[in-house]
């Protein structure tokens, strides 16, 4: 921001917390009961927790090539153990709530902005795949479990310094040191900083004035918001987002079953706009 | 040489026969001679015809051609013939000798001497043969010129320390100080090395109304062996601080073809910019571009050096200097984005250090939704995109993101054309799947605003036709200060070979005959389309930019981490958009620097706020001298042309003067604006300082009067005295005994002789 003043203008200025403009509201339940019809199906046949053939068949169809469309991109690490996919042995923690929560948040974005997003799926990179650097927003889940390479330490350095932007999800308790201990790896003077409801990134598009009533989905403690800043320097940029305490991914996952309450998803979809338009503005 | 032998030959100088009047002093005698002469003629044929049969004929003839012709010289002798010329009356008529007293004349160019030794030598005393032949005949007035004329007592007073030559003025001011007396003519010894703009020709005109003659001395060398010398440099009047200038340069030289020298800037004594040029062949110039940083706020005097040469005579035209207005302030750009997309993000992080730039940026989300970044207070666009020209034209550039035509209304589309052609603005159209033909912008007002063609959209403004393009600067743009990426013209060049693809989406083919391309795109099968071009649109300009990805020059994993090309390109582009751009007052003064003493006229164009020009306004500019003392100037409207008002003061000190303008309306402020001149000895006189024999000879030729060097000057008395100028009385002179008629007897003769010789009839 640089000292300037942002200002969010929805010309139909309803506020509360945690909620938007009705019709920005509408439109979001609206899609998400669109999206859900076709995820609800792929759910049925492959369970709740999904299943190793999935992430296997999207590696093996391959990423799209950038073609100018903004794409989810989803990050693939090495895990050291654990996960709660991972450890019934079905499911890597980098790839918790892959593919339907990809899916599920791509068709919200194009329903609720005028980002044209590709809504058939994802990219799974490597934080060394040069093919990372075409998309500047990145999705990293279950962080606690990340034990990047030193390649992958170059790389996600290059990919914050150069304007890349990411977001750690589902993760709580002890996992939050290990995200520490790997950022450091990668950027030694960077700070994770608590998040408030001031910061300009819940107001990017959403207007979320108390992000830290938000609900997690399994309980997990009092959720907290971590953000990193360029040069630590808060008038700066963010560089990463961190949803500790929290699983925003798995809302967007379930969002179309009934297991989740509406409300709940709504809330984690607005955090996940609000991320990429900040990302793609700030 | 010429004259010398036409003198030896003829007896009298040229100006003689040019003025004299041809005619015979017969005598009585002089016809009973011719009698005589007939019956020696008469006998000279008989004998040549009783020859016939001892020679042939054609000897015959061609000795009796040659008696004849003896005959004839000497009859026409016989009749003596005369030139009857006017001569000036001794110390009746005045003379007005013109010394240049200008710097120029201190150059050693004659034989290791200054000029001015040649004027302190031949004018500095009366004992000179030149001068005493002057003042035998004529009433010397002698005037000392460079900017002005004045007169002067003797030679010794020179200086020669002016700083203008301003030849016509010069002769003017002397035709109108010996107005009304006899004058037989006026000498001007001069190098011929005039600064002025100013034309000659009204001042020739009047002394050829006088028929007033003026002989004119030419000092100095035509061409000087070894010199260089910067002719021209183009500079902006204004930049924003922290602009990296490119700058135009033409330097000429002789004698040092081949040889490589340095170019420095500098500002303020620092070196602020700096390159090698290698000299081409002698009178070639050489065009050169040289980058420098404006990196001072204020009036910045940017010095253009060559060091000293080897062998180099003048020095000072090694220099130019240029009065640069350095604006440290912040320009506001509107940036309207119709979706969000990262080209957006990383324009606004290209610029965000950038002091001089304000990104005040307007981003559509979703429908009826935006975000605004950058705004200077909560009201600011909180009504989205501006409906009036008022709130539109606050801003100095305007760049539309992907955003389709259809977002605005007929009124607004004309606005953004007008913002460019009657505000001045910079419009930038930046390439997606919103724009040009793609956003329903073709047959739009801002389609004619544009410098590109655009197609005619194929139907859902989300059509895409992705070309992946590799963009290398044309001719054009690796000569534009915008698309400069590197520290020279050719790393520039290299370091865009080495750029990552982008893409584009929009159908862009075709340039407007007034657009210049400055970047192209290559896509994967080698056809080329313009990516960056631009044009002038009115009193603005407006640019297109059909990459709808830039970023990936920051973001692509081939780009180094610290790489600085995408934040250089941007900035320069968006300084660009805003350069020159007018405010609602400008104002500017005829020229950047005038000498001490001398007027400086100051204009101001003043606008409203929707850029209507306003005659009714109250102007004043406020004058800061460089002693600190101000004063104030009113500005009167011209009259000739709407919203212009002038006026003047006279620059008394040496130094920089600020001035300035303010205008109000109604006792409601308009606008204020800042500019800047300086009152400073020049240096024009070191520059094409050689002898101008030309110009000289031109003031002589039309004006009656002759051409002279130090070599024939000696014939300048005899030429003003045969001048026919002022108070004359007629001379005969006579012309049997010029040496050359002794000459042709003697040669006829001579080729009668030896014809005999060679024929045997001797």
């Amino acid at each position: 921001m640089n000292g300037s003043t942002a200002r969010d203008d929805s010309h139909d200025h309803g506020r509360s917390r945690m909620m938007a403009g009705p019709r920005a509201c509408l439109a979001l339940i609206i899609a998400v009961l669109a999206a859900g019809g076709l995820a609800a199906a792929a759910l049925a046949q492959e369970g709740w927790f999904g299943g190793r053939g999935r992430v296997e068949d999207a590696e093996a169809e391959g990423n799209s090539a950038y073609d100018g469309r903004f794409v989810f991109v989803r990050l693939r690490y090495a895990a050291s153990s654990g996960g709660l996919g991972f450890r019934r042995g079905r499911l890597a923690p980098w790839a918790h709530d892959y593919p339907r929560a990809d899916v599920h948040f791509m068709k919200i974005l194009e329903a609720t902005t005028f980002i044209a997003p590709r809504i058939d799926g994802s990219n799974i990179l490597a934080l060394d795949d040069p093919a990372l650097f075409a998309f500047p927003v990145a999705y990293m889940s279950e962080p606690g479990f990340w034990r990047p390479s030193d390649t992958e330490v170059d790389g996600l350095r290059a990919y914050l310094t150069k304007g890349g932007f990411v977001i750690f999800d589902d993760f709580d308790g002890p996992d939050l040191d290990n995200l520490k201990e790997q950022m450091r790896r990668v950027l030694p003077d960077g700070r994770f900083v608590e998040l408030d409801g001031s910061h300009p990134i819940f107001h990017s598009f959403f207007d979320i004035d108390a992000p830290l009533e938000f609900i997690p989905p399994y309980g997990q403690g009092q959720p907290v918001f971590y953000g990193m800043f360029e040069d630590n320097d808060p008038a700066k940029r963010l560089i990463a987002v961190a949803n500790f305490n929290n699983d925003i991914g798995e809302y967007w996952e379930f969002s179309d079953t009934g297991l989740v309450p509406i409300d709940l998803s709504n809330e984690a979809y607005k955090l996940g706009v609000n991320y990429v338009v900040y990302a793609m503005t700030h | 040489m010429f004259e010398s032998i036409f003198q030896l030959l003829f007896e009298y100088r040229p100006v003689v026969f040019e003025q004299g009047e041809f005619r015979f002093d017969t005598l009585p005698e002089s016809y009973a001679t011719a009698a005589l002469g007939a019956v020696v003629v008469a006998v000279t044929v008989a004998t040549y015809r009783r020859a016939g049969t001892r020679a042939r004929r054609r000897d015959r003839l061609i000795l009796a051609t040659l008696r004849l012709a003896v005959l004839a010289i000497v009859l026409l002798c016989l009749f003596r013939p005369v030139l009857v010329v006017k001569a000036a009356v001794p110390q009746q008529n005045f003379l007005g000798v013109l010394l240049d007293d200008s710097r120029s004349m201190q150059i050693a160019d004659v034989r290791g001497e200054p000029r001015a030794a040649f004027v302190q030598r031949e004018f500095g005393s009366a004992e000179r043969a030149l001068m005493k032949a002057l003042s035998d005949r004529f009433v010397v007035r002698a005037f000392r010129f460079s900017s002005t004329a004045t007169r002067l007592g003797s030679a010794k007073e020179l200086t020669f320390e002016g700083s203008q030559t301003r030849l016509g003025a010069a002769l003017e001011s002397a035709r109108q100080e010996l107005a009304g007396l006899p004058v037989a003519g006026l000498v001007l010894v001069s190098d011929g090395a005039d600064t002025s703009e100013a034309s000659l020709t009204s001042s020739l005109l009047a002394l050829k109304a006088d028929g007033l003659p003026v002989f004119t001395i030419g000092i100095g060398r035509e061409t000087l062996p070894r010199d260089i010398q910067i002719d021209r440099v183009t500079t902006p009047r204004k930049v924003l601080k922290a602009t990296s200038l490119l700058v135009d340069l033409v330097i000429t030289h002789t004698g040092y073809a081949g040889e490589t020298i340095t170019l420095d800037v500098e500002d303020g004594g620092r070196i602020v910019g700096s390159r090698e040029v290698k000299l081409p062949a002698d009178g070639s110039p050489a065009a050169v571009q040289v980058r420098a940083m404006a990196g001072e706020a204020g009036p910045r005097v940017f010095r253009f050096r060559v060091s000293r040469q080897p062998g180099e005579l003048v020095t000072e035209n090694n220099v130019r200097e240029a009065l640069i207005g350095v604006d440290d302030r912040r320009e506001k750009i509107l940036y309207f984005e119709g979706e969000p997309r990262f080209e957006l993000k990383f324009i606004r992080r290209a610029v965000a250090d950038d002091r001089n730039l304000q990104l005040v940026t307007l981003q559509r989300t979703a429908d009826n939704k935006y975000l605004r970044l950058d705004v200077d207070n909560p009201d600011e666009l909180v009504g989205g995109f501006p409906k009036t020209r008022e709130e539109l034209f606050a801003y100095r550039g305007l760049i539309l993101g992907s955003i389709e035509a259809g977002a605005f209304t007929g009124d607004q589309l004309r606005m953004i054309t007008e913002f460019a052609d009657r505000r001045g603005g910079g419009l930038l159209m930046l390439g997606g799947p919103r724009t040009f033909g793609e956003g329903g912008y073709t047959g739009t007002p801002v389609a004619d605003a544009l410098p590109v063609v655009l197609e005619r959209s194929t139907g859902s403004g989300q059509a895409r036709a992705l070309a992946r393009l590799r963009v290398m600067p044309t001719r054009a743009g690796q000569a534009h200060a915008v698309t400069q990426i590197a520290g020279s013209e050719s790393a520039s060049l290299e370091r865009w070979t080495e750029l990552p693809q982008v893409t584009s989406v929009n159908a862009v083919a075709a340039v407007k005959p007034g657009g210049v391309v400055l970047l192209n795109g290559l896509d994967e099968r080698k056809r080329s389309r313009p990516v960056l071009a631009f044009q002038r649109y009115g009193r603005g300009k407006t640019i297109a930019f059909s990459i709808q990805d830039s970023w990936l020059w920051q973001m692509h994993a081939s780009m180094p981490v610290d790489d600085p090309t995408h934040e250089n390109f941007w900035r320069q582009l968006l300084r660009w958009l805003v350069d020159a751009v007018p405010g609602t007052v400008e104002a500017h003064t005829t020229v950047d620097r005038v000498e001490p003493g001398e007027p400086v006229a100051i204009t101001a164009e003043i606008v409203d706020p929707t850029f209507v020009e306003l005659n009714d306004a109250q102007a004043v500019a406020h004058v800061t001298h460089p002693d600190g003392g101000s004063s104030d100037v009113p500005l009167e409207w011209t009259g000739a042309r709407n919203g212009e008002y002038r006026g003047t003061f006279v620059a008394t000190g040496q130094g920089s003067y600020e001035v300035q303008v303010e205008a109000s309306r109604a006792g409601k402020p308009v606008g204020a604006t800042v500019a800047h001149v300086r009152a400073a000895p020049g240096d024009a006189e070191y520059f094409d300082a050689r002898l101008d024999a030309a110009r000289l000879r031109r003031i002589a030729d039309e004006t009656g009067g002759r051409f002279y060097t130090p070599e024939t000057v000696g014939g300048l008395p005899e030429d003003l005295k045969y001048a026919g100028r002022g108070v004359t009385t007629t001379e005969q002179r006579d012309l049997w005994h010029m040496p050359i008629v002794l000459a042709l007897l003697l040669a006829l003769t001579c080729a009668e002789w030896g014809y005999r010789r060679a024929t045997g009839m001797a």
